[in-house]
């Protein structure tokens, strides 16, 4: 973002080198943390994500059960926040319940991609594509409401409003050291998924290199929409969601229905 | 040695040889994805608390008497 910004910035890598600082760092437990499941959300976190990858590059089972890990996963941001006893946290709990009612209904885009393909099972949805070409170009406004979601889980993204910067780190702000690291390798492995379903389901079977070159592309996407748009309020970034939510459904469906 | 450190040398040695299992003995796949959702996560902790810095004597009254101004 900082190189798009063209301002001196950190390495591209930070993230990583974030997560290892976080690792050695001395960690501390807030006064008002409610143990043991402060600790136990962020073990959450991981388990859901590494449940994900079971269902996705592992065994190409049902997408519900995805949406499910997604679902969970709004889940944890509320109750990190709420967890630590901080105020920052708790801001962002209640913003984590706000957007979930945003994004599940941009997650409906399942429904537009059983109605096309019939199944809800990845490797169902792989051989359609196989068969059919992507469905990047048969239900592109499905695609578009997936990239939403994609975006909305991206730091820095207009519509990252439970990890704003007005709220210090949101849900994170007082999960530090160990933990703090924690929880970022949980993202990083939601980061990796989420890119993995859309090449998947919207592009269909890749190589190792195609789906490495395709996230690298879809990283630097969401990378530039992030460097030149604000974050979005609440309200706002809520609203923009369900109407791109709504144009994506009503729009898939007439374009079913005409063509 | 404090609680945190046995628990988290606890839970490493529990994980590594669950997942060590899991590598080597090749059990049916319901048995792998179990042991991988929850011993990669508790691994991962373990791992953390373990490596984690620990406040020396001195620097540990300065910790605890910070004075806890309430939310």
């Amino acid at each position: 973002m900082a190189r798009i910004q063209m301002r001196p910035g950190p390495p591209v890598i930070q993230h990583l080198l974030h997560t290892l600082k976080f690792y050695i760092k001395e960690s501390s437990f807030p006064k008002t943390a409610a143990m043991p499941f402060y600790v136990a959300i962020a073990s959450t976190l991981s388990a859901i994500w590494i449940i994900a990858v079971i269902m996705g590059p592992v065994t190409y089972g049902s997408l519900l059960l995805i949406f499910g890990v997604y679902a969970m996963h709004k889940i944890v941001e509320h109750n990190a926040g709420s967890s630590s006893g901080s105020p920052y946290g708790k801001l962002s709990c209640v913003r984590a319940v706000f957007s979930a009612a945003a994004e599940v209904p941009l997650f409906a885009v399942l429904i537009i991609i059983y109605l096309q393909t019939g199944s809800m099972i990845l490797s169902n949805i792989v051989s359609y594509q196989a068969a059919n070409g992507p469905l990047l170009f048969t239900i592109p406004l499905a695609a578009v409401m997936f990239f939403v979601l994609i975006l909305s889980k991206a730091p820095y993204s207009p519509f990252a409003i439970t990890k704003g910067k007005d709220i210090v780190s949101g849900y994170e702000t007082e999960h530090f050291g160990v933990l703090r690291g924690y929880l970022m390798i949980s993202e990083s492995i939601a980061w990796y998924m989420l890119l993995w379903v859309f090449l998947t389901v919207f592009i269909g079977p890749l190589s190792l290199l195609g789906y490495l070159v395709g996230m690298v592309i879809m990283t630097i996407i969401v990378a530039f929409i992030n460097a030149v748009t604000p974050i979005l309020n609440p309200n706002h970034s809520v609203m923009m969601q369900v109407t791109f939510a709504f144009i994506g459904i009503v729009g898939s469906i007439l374009l079913m229905i005409v063509f | 040695m404090n609680k945190i450190k046995l628990a988290s040398y606890l839970m490493f040695t529990i994980s590594i040889i669950g997942l060590g299992y899991a590598l080597i003995f090749n059990p049916a796949n319901w048995i792998v994805y179990g042991i991988s959702i929850t011993l990669i996560p508790l691994f991962l902790l373990s791992l953390g608390l373990i490596n984690m810095a620990q406040a020396t004597k001195e620097e540990e009254d300065e910790r605890t008497r910070e004075p806890f101004i309430g939310y």
